[in-house]
């Protein structure tokens, strides 16, 4: 068979979320994709490569479909591997601000005039 | 026999001796006859003796005679005889030495791929002394290696067919192990469909590793070839990806290496098939724990497993199975081996120069240990850059939307004046701060500008003599010296510079032509 074209490494999609298709646990339920996730901890040996990128690339809050770009993976995928990271402890994810909590515009609008006031 | 032979000669030397007695007898009795009796009957008595003494002379004559004949006739015989014997014997160990070193000799190199023709001539110049079995020999040899060429060129053919067959099974499950890996990539999002191709992907993967197995045990190398270095735990999760209880498999501390691009495929088939094996025969519920550890010679996988383990003879069998995949198989053992798997291990590990030993396992299953030797290993490729999202820049499509659409209206203008030789002068005019400027592709990585798009830069001064230079040749002296950069003229030049007939500037002459032509158009 044709070799060279190594883009792809050795092992198979199902190999890296271990036969899993779907994030399990509660906490992992409502990982979206705009879900942010901080790592809550360095990466250690013994970690699966993906998991260890996850958590250096997680020291800043990323949001699971930047993670999803950065390491090539599918969101599926990476859902899986973010659960079994918050299932130990080792990141946290934040549901993004919802909309409705942010200040609204006219009351922005005033602090800077006043701002500009000043 | 030959001894025999010799005593008639002492008695032939007395013959006339021998043979004359009974003569003299019956001529000694005769004379006293004839004394004896009356002198009337003297005459016919004296006849009478004379025809027998001349009777029996003759016959003793004609019996001393035939006496030697038969003692030559029998030292003939003798030493026909011993003749005989000798060749009997000679021919006796000529045949011994045809069948047990000739044709041995001959099979095995006949197996070692040389041709019919090749291994008679050498057999010739070994061949019996005696001539006259030289032919029969050379005919029995001859029939022989035609019969085991014709049968090694089936069983050629037949591996052939097989690789063949192999290959483009590898073939297509290697596309579709890339489709698969596109549309996994393409419906991420939908943990049902992600689900099902992942499903679909492993089972492809067990084609695949059935293939390869095939093209191995053919005598073929299984089917990827992977061009960069593969890490330690790439080979071991690439192992795992080609067996069908890959869930039950345990990765505890792999060292921090990876196997050189020709030996990666090899190492991760084999390894495949061991896990194979150990999941396979150990209970499902039960772990297989595979670590990976430095030892001195190499790297040492091993592969435990929590299953019955194997006797002492089922684990010498193993042994046996390993070693003689070793020494070559047969595709007629294919049909029923249960442990295909360690046929093909042995065979790759013969092939790569790994090693592999069975050993009972703390576990009380199975441990297999596979050493791969140090010459295959090499330094772990670096990491891919993890992007820092809280240092600048920002993440990597950024940079490039807004460079974007600078080069934007700009490139293209650059491109037509490369592809049109300097022919567009508004191009470079209106370029010369976007000279300094690097451009990135989709990547956010630096372009390499082509060396042509600079061939304009010069011309803004030189463009308006080389219009007018078309007449005068010599006037645009500094023009071609300022014109280094035309695609193939170095190449112009070196031609000219080995014909050693045309001088630099000849060249350069002619491709200013060229652009005041082009100018014209």
């Amino acid at each position: 068979m044709s070799g060279g074209e190594a883009d792809d490494g050795p092992e198979r999609m199902y190999v890296i979320t271990g036969g899993r298709s779907e994030a399990g646990g509660r906490a992992a339920a409502d990982l979206d994709l705009v879900t942010l996730v901080v790592a809550r901890s360095v990466p250690e040996p013994g970690m699966a490569p993906e998991h260890a990128a996850i958590v250096r690339m997680c020291q800043y809050p990323l949001s699971v479909a930047e993670v999803s770009a950065y390491l090539e993976l599918p969101v599926s995928a990476v859902r899986v591997l973010l659960a079994d990271l918050l299932a130990g402890g080792r990141a946290e994810a934040r549901a993004p601000v919802p909309a409705a909590s942010l200040p609204d515009a006219e009351l922005l609008e005033a602090v800077m005039h006043g701002l500009q006031r000043l | 026999m030959v001894r025999t032979g010799t005593p008639p000669a002492g008695p032939r030397s007395a013959p006339p001796l021998v043979w004359m007695l009974p003569a003299a007898v019956v001529a000694a009795c005769s004379v006293g006859a004839v004394v004896a009796v009356q002198a009337a009957a003297r005459v016919p008595v004296a006849w009478c003796g004379a025809a027998a003494t001349a009777a029996v002379l003759l016959i003793a004559g004609e019996t001393a005679r035939r006496g030697r004949t038969v003692t030559v006739l029998r030292r003939r015989q003798a030493e026909h005889d011993a003749t005989l014997q000798r060749r009997l014997a000679e021919q006796e160990a000529a045949t011994r030495r045809l069948a047990e070193a000739l044709l041995p000799e001959a099979v095995l190199r006949l197996q070692n791929g040389d041709t019919a023709a090749e291994v008679l001539r050498a057999a010739a110049q070994t061949a019996a002394k005696d001539p006259d079995f030289t032919p029969a020999h050379q005919a029995v040899l001859r029939t022989v290696v035609d019969a085991v060429a014709a049968e090694e060129e089936l069983r050629d053919s037949a591996q052939r067919a097989f690789v063949n067959i192999a290959r483009r099974v590898q073939a297509i499950v290697h596309q579709q192990a890339q489709d698969l890996r596109e549309m996994e990539h393409r419906h991420g999002e939908d943990p049902a469909v992600f689900g099902d191709l992942l499903h679909i992907d492993h089972g492809t993967a067990l084609i695949g590793r059935l293939a390869d197995s095939i093209a191995v045990l053919s005598g073929a190398r299984p089917g990827r070839q992977w061009s960069r270095p593969v890490p330690m735990f790439s080979v071991l999760r690439g192992a795992m990806s080609r067996i069908l209880d890959y869930q039950r498999v345990d990765l505890h501390a792999v060292a921090e290496v990876a196997v050189v691009g020709p030996a990666a495929e090899p190492l991760i088939h084999a390894l495949a098939e061991l896990l194979d094996n150990a999941t396979r025969y150990s209970p499902p519920q039960t772990r297989v724990h595979v670590s990976a550890t430095e030892v001195q010679s190499g790297i040492a996988v091993e592969i435990e497993d929590g299953g019955l383990g194997m006797g002492e003879e089922a684990r010498e069998r193993a042994e046996r199975a390993l070693s003689r995949a070793s020494a070559g198989i047969d595709l007629d053992d294919l049909g029923e081996t249960p442990r295909l798997g360690l046929a093909v291990v042995g065979r790759l590990a013969r092939a790569y120069g790994f090693t592999v030993a069975l050993r009972p396992s703390a576990y009380a299953g199975v441990r297999a240990v596979m050493v791969i030797p140090g010459d295959v290993l090499t330094t772990l490729p670096p990491p891919r850059p993890v992007p820092r999202p809280g240092t600048m820049p920002p993440p990597r499509p950024m940079p490039t939307r807004p460079a974007q659409p600078r080069p934007g209206d700009r490139a293209p203008a650059a491109a037509q004046a490369v592809h049109a030789s300097g022919a567009q002068e508004p191009g470079p005019q209106d370029q010369p701060a976007g000279v300094e400027h690097v451009e990135h592709n989709a990547y956010g990585l630096p372009q390499r500008r082509r060396r042509t798009a600079g061939a304009p830069r010069p011309r803004p001064g030189g463009a308006a003599p080389a219009a007018h230079a078309r007449g005068r040749g010599p006037a645009p002296a500094p023009a071609p010296a300022r014109e280094p950069v035309q695609p193939g003229m170095w190449l112009a030049a070196f031609q000219a510079g080995v014909n050693g007939e045309a001088p630099p500037a000849a060249v350069p002459a002619r491709w200013q032509g060229d652009d005041s032509s082009d100018e014209g158009q």
